[in-house]
């Protein structure tokens, strides 16, 4: 292979390596928008879940991966919660990684 | 006035009752010890620095209680989490949340996060 090849090479895979990662990325301003349901109980401090009792998660602040694995089990039924079940199956996995990035990024409110 | 006083009596174990909670308060300090094995993952101050896994430090100590017990009972499908969980006992995930949810948080509800806030 020539160097002129090689360089070719080198510059096609650096193109490729910026261009997943850019696509893997979510867009935390429309993640803003789409929590605007979870709200209705994540977003209520001590709000508790029914049969059985126990407070719904905090969200904001948590990583980001973790809340991308948490909707596809419940997308899949890897966890079985009826409410966020539901949820889930109404994502697409470009509205996860959008909602992910944005709890993510939130700082506790002081 | 007997009957006022039966009253009183009964209204001070309803009292009593319901301010005891659901899920009987675990022992951080205990906990702490029982928890070293999530540490690897979880970290120590329960904030988990590899995104994957979920910042423990501050959530709501009956909510790990419930999630501990999913992955438990197989509500919650994980193969790692169902093999840390095996051996915990009851007292033990009421430790270990107690010893969790006590720590300094990083996270929040959704309160004044959403559009419109």
């Amino acid at each position: 292979m020539t160097r002129l090849q090689w360089l070719g090479l080198a510059a096609v895979s650096c193109l490729f390596a910026v261009g997943t990662s850019a696509q893997a990325a979510g867009d935390k301003a429309n993640g803003r928008k789409l929590i605007y349901t979870c709200a209705g109980c994540h977003g209520v401090p001590g709000y508790t879940n029914a049969y059985p009792q126990y407070p719904v998660p905090k969200l904001a602040g948590q990583n980001e991966q973790y809340i991308i694995s948490a909707l596809h089990e419940y997308k899949s039924g890897d966890r079985t919660h009826p409410t966020m079940m539901a949820q889930a199956q109404s994502l697409s996995e470009q509205n996860i990684e959008d909602i992910a990035a944005y709890l993510s990024s939130l700082k506790p409110a002081q | 006035m007997k009957r006022a006083l039966a009253l009183l009596s009964f209204g001070t174990a309803l009292a009593f009752l319901a301010s005891t909670p659901l899920l009987a308060e675990g022992n951080p300090a205990t906990g702490k010890t029982k928890a070293a094995a999530c540490f690897a993952c979880h970290g120590a101050d329960g904030n988990a620095i590899d995104p994957q896994y979920p910042r423990l430090a501050g959530q709501y100590n009956e909510y790990i209680q419930q999630a501990l017990h999913e992955y438990k009972d197989g509500r919650r499908n994980n193969p790692i989490m169902k093999g840390m969980v095996a051996t915990l006992s009851d007292q033990d995930i009421e430790d270990i949340a107690a010893y969790f949810s006590s720590l300094p948080s990083k996270l929040d509800t959704l309160k004044g996060h959403t559009q419109g806030d």
